[in-house]
Order: structure tokens, then sequence, then C-alpha cells
């Protein structure tokens, strides 16, 4: 395809390689390094003028590094008279912005809190926490960037931040056809969201499979510390546990202990996007969790086993990118029967 | 509060003269008129140099004359010079509007953000956003209240056997909130949901699989107690608003369902992120003869149940949900809640006249004419007036806000 350059970041060059790989293209020649001062510098080495530029950035690993690489590529890019500079963000940068403190490990601050001191006073001060999805738009658009794609934003009102067209590509196709092909007897499974906030989604794919559907939330009637309610029937059925988003894994394995707990018969976990911090590879190893099925919108550290599976998510990226540059609709990629591979 | 003064649009007079009495200030005296060619015109009668400014406009049945004026009543204040200007929006308008829904529509409550901005505003305060996230969509302060304090204060003096009640989420996407509601009054929590891709065939044979569950359940009754406690799974059908019996005859042309039903997969398979049910079902009025799986997750069985939303705009959803909850699940009563009665056209009529709702609970946060709320004796409208004269306050002071998201006023 003329004029079209695809650039990686450090953060996931085999998703780059793969995305160029399905547009049989090569890629695009840059040279990341950093001065001894810490500072990110970044080289086009071919030319740009005119041309189509992606540049594929996923959020992980060094999240700081990676965003100034992307912000100061786009930048170069535009400088060296790109016509049209698209950021590919499968996981996008600070979507999450959680309601209660986290401590490093991931387990919510309450729980401690209450234990330790259960006697402290309420000041009645509500904690503000920084919402930087804002700024993280803000800074995209500042740089240059013309175009974003990304995939499951955590929230649909993050299209809402940019002034630019940004287009949400949806990883529930991919688990639809995972669950269809892949889970033994699964016209019994029941579909679990493991927190109130992802009813939404997990009910999308139960009334897409025709499945039962089955909701955990927190339960703070106690008056120390949180416990986990169910709601809904898993006795005796595979349970499928359905997140949009995987880091440190507490949430996803608390919750499958709580569906163990209430006699699921086997528990797979399907997560769009997977960072998996700190120890979270062994905290999913060692608990209930019988499958953890990822997508590779982040670099994997895992492969594919009896505890493992990776959905590849390249296919859907290389048809949206040709589908831009070509000015064609990108309405089938929306169509939740369809499936790129 | 000297400095500070506080001007009402009109769409809301009632919730003005309320704030007004509570803070113990006259209101500002403007004059709200509209040119002979539809334009509105705005002038404020006193000065606002060096004032805090607080402009209240709710959203309206004339919304777009109701963004307007507030926009205008801003840049007025901007070129008074007004210290600061604060716009109190107990309902935002286009909140519905926040993502895209389907590919290429517009995300309208981006862009009203956008326009208050661009008008001059400071700051905004609101309550009950529709998505507490839109506070993104702004680089001015956003106050975002909650009338959950004060919501579930009125169930503790009003619902005389609250304490074994059940709240129940209309939709999945307001999960989030209602068990919030659930958390604050240590109730239990269920959830209702509305299948709009499963065929008429596969219904039955899911209706087939429920029965055996049910019989199995009973034999676990008998030889087990711990089985007493165990959430159900209570499906349903629905057919032009109303819960199917299962010895029900069809009379609907086959013809009809089958081509309104491809028409409705085609609409939902081609949208972006799943919709709300209230979207939906404006869009696919023309597809009423389709059936439809409701789905109660959770019991609700000799319970009162509490039936959340935080608008209510349309009345299907909320008969077809009370119905399933009180003939399918053997729920002792119904209680509507919702944030914003906005009530479109015979919205309150239609809740006033179904049988299984015993009760309709709004605030004052969206102007309800007078004379629709003495035709409605299940109408109950809480004042929020106290939270947003309280907000109002502590921003003038520079006081911090966090007691109102715990404390009913």
């Amino acid at each position: 395809m003329k004029n079209l350059v695809v650039f990686g970041t450090e953060s996931h060059p085999k998703l780059t390689e793969s995305i160029c790989e399905h547009l049989c293209l090569d890629i695009g020649r840059v040279e990341l390094s950093k001065f001894s001062n810490g500072e990110t510098s970044v080289r086009i080495k071919q030319s740009v003028r005119g041309c189509d530029v992606y540049i594929v950035s996923p959020a992980s690993g060094q999240v700081n590094d990676h965003l100034m690489e992307l912000l100061i590529m786009i930048s170069a890019c535009k400088t060296a008279s790109a016509k049209k500079v698209t950021a590919v963000l499968p996981v996008f940068p600070y979507s999450r912005q959680p309601d209660q403190k986290f401590s490093f490990s991931g387990a919510p601050l309450s729980d401690l809190q209450d234990a330790v001191v259960p006697c402290k006073k309420q000041t009645g001060y509500h904690p503000w926490i920084a919402q930087s999805g804002t700024l993280v738009a803000d800074l995209l658009m500042c740089s240059g960037a013309d175009h974003i794609i990304t995939m499951d934003l955590h929230d649909p009102q993050f299209q809402g931040f940019f002034d630019i067209p940004v287009d949400n590509l949806f990883g529930r196709p991919l688990l639809k056809h995972y669950i269809s092909l892949n889970i033994p007897n699964y016209h019994n499974a029941v579909i679990v969201s493991p927190d109130a906030g992802g009813a939404k989604r997990a009910t999308a794919i139960a009334d897409a499979l025709g499945l039962d559907f089955a909701l955990i939330h927190k339960n703070r009637r106690h008056e120390y510390g949180t416990s986990l309610m169910l709601v809904g029937d898993v006795q005796n059925k595979v349970a499928i546990l359905i997140d949009d988003l995987i880091d440190t894994a507490y949430t996803l394995v608390r919750a499958a202990e709580f569906v163990k707990e209430h006699g699921a018969s086997k528990i797979y976990a399907l997560v769009t996007h997977c960072v998996l911090s700190g120890d979270a590879i062994e905290r999913v190893k060692l608990s209930c969790i019988d499958k953890l099925i990822v997508t590779n919108t982040a670099p994997q550290t895992i492969t594919p086993s009896g505890c493992f599976d990776i959905i590849d998510v390249a296919p859907t990226f290389a048809e949206a990118i040709r589908r831009i540059h070509n000015g064609e609709s990108i309405s089938i990629l929306y169509d939740h029967n369809q499936v790129w591979v | 509060m000297k400095s500070a003064t506080i001007i009402g649009g009109g769409s809301h007079p009632e919730l003005l003269h309320l704030i007004s009495n509570r803070l113990g200030i006259t209101p500002c005296d403007v004059s709200l008129k509209r040119f002979a060619n539809g334009e509105t015109s705005v002038e404020i009668r006193e000065s606002v140099r060096d004032k805090d400014v607080f402009i209240l406009q709710s959203g309206s049945s004339t919304v777009n004359d109701s963004l307007m004026e507030l926009l205008i009543i801003i840049s007025a204040c901007k070129g008074g010079s007004a210290k600061r200007i604060t716009a109190v929006m107990p309902y935002f308008p286009y909140s519905k509007q926040s993502k895209m829904r389907k590919y290429r529509d517009a995300i309208t409550a981006r862009m009203v953000a956008n326009l208050l901005t661009v008008a001059g505003v400071d700051h905004i305060i609101t309550l009950d956003l529709h998505a507490s996230q839109m506070q993104g969509f702004f680089t001015r302060p956003v106050d975002n209240l909650y009338a959950e304090p004060n919501i579930a204060e009125w169930i503790r003096r009003n619902v005389d056997d609250w304490e074994e009640a059940v709240v129940v989420s209309k939709n999945p996407g307001g999960a989030k909130r209602v068990t919030s509601l659930a958390d604050t009054l240590n109730l239990d929590f269920a959830l209702i949901n509305t299948d709009r891709q499963r065929s008429s065939h596969f219904s039955q044979n899911f209706e087939d699989s429920i029965m055996d569950e049910t019989e199995a359940t009973e034999t676990h009754v008998t030889n087990c107690s711990v089985y007493l406690d165990r959430p159900r799974i209570h499906t349903a059908k629905y057919l032009l608003g109303h819960i199917i019996d299962d010895e029900e005859i069809i009379t609907t042309p086959a013809s009809v369902c089958s081509e309104d039903y491809a028409q409705e997969v085609n609409l939902y398979s081609q949208g972006g992120c799943p919709s709300d049910d209230d979207e939906e079902e404006n869009i696919m009025s023309a597809s009423i003869y389709a059936e439809r799986m409701i789905t109660l997750v959770g019991d609700v069985n000799g319970k009162t149940a509490l039936l959340i939303d935080d608008t209510i705009e349309n009345p299907t959803a909320f008969i077809v949900a009370s119905e399933h909850l009180v003939k399918r699940c053997g729920a002792k009563r119904v209680i509507v809640i919702g944030t914003h009665g906005i009530f479109q056209n015979k919205c309150l009529k239609d809740l006033q006249s179904c049988e299984y709702i015993e009760q309709i609970v709004v605030t004052n946060t969206y102007p309800i004419k007078p004379q629709a709320v003495l035709e409605c004796d299940k109408l109950t409208v809480i004042d929020i007036s106290g939270v947003l004269a309280e907000a109002i306050r502590r921003t003038h002071n520079g006081e911090s806000i966090s007691f109102l998201f715990k404390k009913a006023f």
C-alpha cells in the first residue's frame, strides 16, 4: 500500500511486527534511545513526507517512557511533514481511574485500614483522585495526533475526551469466538462479572451466546473489611469470568475463589487487556482459575499452556489500519459476529 | 454570603426558590425574554462585578432553549466582570449521549461541555451524571454530587420493611450505581437484564431448561436447607410491553415478527457500545412485535423490590420489569426510584396505571409540571435543594464538599 508507514515504540515490538506482517509491510525504521540524562531520543530514519503514519504503542511496562516515546514520535512525524499521524493504542494509558485507594500489591487499602484500626475516626473527607485520562488525551492531541485507534476502553466516555476521531475497537467478538470454539460444554456455562462496573460488558457476551449471567459485588455491610456477594447461580456449572483488564489480578483471583466456593465446576477467565504486574502470574497459577485467556494487546510474558492461552488481536488492528488508510468504513469491525484471524 | 449571587434560568423556578431560601439570599434580578424571531434575550439588572455568580439551570422539555439561555447568561456575567461563574445544573442536558452508541454518532455531552467552557463558565455543579467519567469532558472543575444519601434516607423513613427489601437495577449498565445504594442500606441486590438477541426458537428451549432446573431445585430444597438461600435466575418472555404467560397464544403475524427481528439484529450487530434500555426503545419502536427475554438475576421472592435507575424517561422498561418482578419472581411490591424524573410524553400516566408499581419516587432535579404531580398519587418528589444549596455555600466559602457524598440534606 502506497504512503502507508507503521512504526512501533519499544512497548510491544511483536505486535507491531505482526500487524505489519498482516499488511505486507516492512516495519518503519526508527531509532529509539535514551540520552545519559534519561531523556528519550527519537530519530525517524526514513522519509514520511506526505505519508499516512501509524504508531503502535500500547501502555505496558515502563508506561511513562513509552508514552513519551509515542508523543515525541508523533511530533517528529508531524515536523517531518507527515500527512496524517494515527496513534494505535491497544491498551490506553492511564485509562483506569480507581474509586478507592490501592496498596502496591493491589489489595484494597480499606481492608487493611479497617482491620488494623477499627476505631479510626471518620473525618468525612472524600479523597480526590486525579483523573489522568483527560490529561493523556490532551497530551496526544497537543503532540499532533490526528486519529486514535484503541480497543476496549475501560469507559466508552473516553472517546469524548478527544477532539479528534477515536476508533474504539471491540475485543468482544474475539472472546465470543474463543468461548464457542475452545471451551467444552460452553452451552451450560455461566458468564460471571467480577465487579458491578463490568456487568454491562458481561451481560452483552452472555446475551450474544445465550448463556446465564451472574455478578459479584463487594458487600460492605460488615463493620470490618469487605466481603463478596454473588448474585446468580453457578452451582455445578462452568464459570467464565469476563473482564477488560487484568493487572495485579487481585480482583479476578478473589472472584475466582468466591465462585469456586459457590460450587462452580470449572473456572475460565477471559480478559481483553493483560498486564500482569508484580507477582500476578504466580497468583493466577496458584488460584482457582483453571485457565486464563487473554489477548496480546500488551506484551505477554506467559506462554500458551494448560493454564494460559493467548488470542491474537493483530489481524483486527491490521484490518482497521487498512480500512482507515483506504478511507473505507470500519463499521464491519463493530459486527460482533465477525472475527478477523 | 456577601459577594455571592444566584441567578435562575427559566427552566426550574421552583428549585431556585427553594435554594435561595436555604441560602438566605435573594436571587439576582434578571429579565429573560424571547424576541419575536425566537432568539433568547437576557438582561441582568444588578451589578455582578467581582461577584461569585451561581447560575441555576436544569435540563427541561425545551432543552435547547434552556441550554442557549444558560450560555447567554454565562456570557453576560462574563461581560459584566463577574469574578467567578458557576453553572449549577442538577440534570445535565444530553447526558445520555456521552458515548458513541453507534458508529458515527456524535458525543453531544462533550460538545455541551465545550460550549459551556467557551461561554466562560469557571465551575460546574451537577448531580448524578449518567456516567461519572463525563467529568473528563471538562477542562473546568466539576462537582458531581449524589442523590443517593437522600434516596437512602427516604427509603429508611418511608418503606416500612426496608430492612428486608431488595435493590434491583433496571439494566446491567446501572449495576455500579445500584450496588452502591445496596451497600449504603445493607440490602440485597438483584439485576434485570433484557436480552435483545435471542431467537424465539432458542427461547423455547431455554424455558424448558429453566423448568428442569426448577424441578431440580425443588428436589434439593426437600433434602438440604443450604439451598434455601441460593439466588435463582428468573426468565420470562415479553411482548408489546407485557409479560407473556407460557400458555398465552400469540396472534402476531409471523412475517411481521421475522422482519422486525431481522431489523433488530441488524441494528444491534452494527451498533457500537451496548445500549441502555431507554435509548434502544426509542429507536426500535418499529420492532414492538419482537419477542424479548427479560431475566432477573437474584431473588426478590416475598420482598419489596426497589427498582432503581438514574432517570425515569420511558415507562415501558419499568412496567415490564415491575410486572416480571411481581408476577414471575414473587416480589411483594415494587417501588420505582430514580434521581431525574423526566417523564416523557405519557410516561407518568402509564406508570400510574400499572398495577404492579406501588410508588414512584424521584427528586426535584428536573421540573415536573404541577398538574402531572396532582394527577399521579403514586408520585413522590424528594427535595434535594438542600444538597445543592450546601454545595453552593461550600463552593463559595472554599470549603470541602466531601461531606455531601455521605450525608442527606
